[in-house]
């Protein structure tokens, strides 16, 4: 069964004020014996601890830069803790930005194949599900022709149908995205449905908390990087948007 | 969450197949649409090095054909080297926006560009020996030691490649400063003229220079029909470790903080 532990997670930044520090102010610096700091330590998660079990679907909540995003990348290892624990057992599938590392150049089919490798599907996963995803992003005209040349919808619709088409232990998602038409909308939202029923974990960052109450059963509120409140959605929702702490 | 080597290895064998379609994306995108499409690959360094040695044998009064083969034995590892170092150190940044989104072992970027380069070197050899026999000559035993050199060749330019891969991310002005220390060190390799040939003032620094016995490792069994002698098979083995294993403790101190710093 998957799990996620997450122990007194810190997420720092370095803010360089007016920007990162040359070779040549690196080896000035290093002789003047540190005169001013010119960064300041910017700390996007601090000191988060929580504990996901298998069923759990876990909805996030804040203000921009709260520390949301920084939290789901941290799950997803694209940012490493400057503290703290985090042990994730499970295949995780990180669904924060689909298309990244699609290449412009490469035709539809190719980028599955790049694409899908990225997203760490094996050779013989992408050869079993390149159908279904060509057929499900309604491309199949278009599946060889580069993907520079297709319009936003199609880009989206491929980069979604692959990114959702293998289904994950541990389904993490920052808001909920789909382009297209409004039927493939409605076909797009009945897959994300699926694959987040059959994943044992869901992790969800979203601004639309009807969404949050209806798909989660558990709501996490991040103010400033701080875990401020985490329990049953209607409350901590309710809670968020009249904008207090205590009930 | 420790990264040690042999998790790092395990690590790396488990993304082989984002390695592989890195590597096949460089290979195949360079010429997508082209006429000759991969053979371009081929023919554009051809090209460039016949240019340089009918400039360079009329310059230096030699054969054209002993000089072609002296000029090209050199060419083809320096081309391989001086592009891996510094296309490397472009890795991460030109990566940014994979990297920031999802997680990939960072090392699958500068071996994806270690590893493409490497199979156009290859192949620019296959069209040397053909030069070769094309043009009367013949190879000889020591040939076989060329895959030899080429490992040891690999290994010193993908640890120096790693660590300016780093190194870049933190002080971008290296993007700048490799380019033109690759032209001087161009000059201080003897590669368009024998070695020893550069004397004088600045003929010490060609004696520091690491790439050297690299090139005379593939030189000797290709002009001289040679082996490389046992000094500099052993020089060349040694700076291949050493600096293989700066550039994985480089990497693996660094790796981790390189997010951030994109």
């Amino acid at each position: 069964m998957s799990s996620i532990r997450v122990e007194n997670l810190s997420i720092k930044f370095r803010i360089y004020h007016d920007r990162s520090p040359s070779l040549k102010d690196y080896f000035a610096n290093l002789f003047k014996r540190q005169s001013q700091t010119a960064y300041s330590d910017f700390w996007a998660v601090k000191d988060v601890s929580f504990e996901i079990r298998a069923g759990d679907r876990v909805g996030i909540v804040g203000h921009n830069g709260a520390g949301k995003s920084t939290l789901l990348k941290a799950l997803c290892r694209v940012y490493e803790s400057s503290d703290g624990l985090i042990s994730v057992d499970g295949r995780i599938a990180p669904l924060l930005e689909i298309g990244a590392g699609f290449h412009p150049e490469f035709t539809g089919r190719e980028n599955i194949y790049l694409n899908g490798s990225i997203l760490g599907y094996t050779k013989q996963q992408i050869k079993v599900i390149e159908p279904e995803v060509i057929y499900f992003a309604e491309l199949e005209e278009f599946i060889d022709t580069p993907v520079k040349y297709y319009s936003t919808g199609m880009y989206m619709r491929l980069a979604f149908s692959l990114a959702t088409a293998i289904h994950p232990d541990i389904l993490i998602l920052d808001e909920i995205f789909a382009g297209g038409d409004a039927a493939f909308l409605i076909k797009a939202k009945a897959r994300m449905h699926s694959l987040i029923d059959k994943a044992d974990i869901m992790i969800m960052v979203s601004h639309d908390h009807q969404l949050v109450t209806s798909l989660c059963n558990r709501v996490i509120w991040m103010d400033h990087g701080k875990l401020v409140a985490d329990g049953p959605p209607e409350d901590i929702v309710a809670r968020y948007l009249a904008g207090r702490l205590n009930a | 969450m420790k990264t040690n080597p042999p998790s790092f290895l395990e690590e790396l064998y488990s993304s082989r197949n984002v390695l592989y379609q890195l590597v096949s994306q460089q290979l195949i995108l360079r010429y997508r649409r082209t006429a000759l499409g991969f053979l371009w690959t081929l023919v554009n360094p051809l090209l460039m090095m016949s240019v340089m040695a009918l400039v360079f044998s009329t310059l230096f009064k030699a054969d054209l054909k002993t000089f072609t083969v002296f000029l090209f034995s050199a060419m083809i590892p320096w081309t391989f080297f001086s592009s891996l170092v510094s296309q490397a150190g472009n890795s991460f940044i030109n990566n940014e926006g994979l990297i920031k989104k999802i997680y990939l072992p960072k090392a699958i970027f500068p071996l994806s560009i270690a590893f493409a380069l490497f199979i156009d070197s290859v192949l620019s050899f296959f069209a040397l020996f053909a030069i070769i026999i094309g043009m009367g000559g013949s190879l000889s035993w020591p040939v076989l030691f060329i895959p030899v050199a080429y490992i040891l060749l690999f290994f010193f330019s993908l640890g120096l490649g790693l660590i300016m891969s780093v190194a870049t991310v933190f002080f971008r002005d290296l993007q700048h400063v490799i380019l033109i220390a690759m032209q001087g060190v161009f000059f201080l390799t003897p590669i368009i003229y024998k070695h020893g040939a550069l004397a004088g003032k600045v003929g010490w620094l060609v004696g520091l220079n690491p790439v050297v016995p690299f090139i005379e490792l593939f030189r000797a069994p290709l002009t001289m029909a040679s082996m490389p002698s046992s000094r500099v098979i052993f020089q060349a083995a040694l700076l291949s470790m050493s600096t293989m294993a700066i550039g994985l403790f480089v990497f693996l101190r660094q790796e981790k903080k390189i997010v951030f710093r994109l």
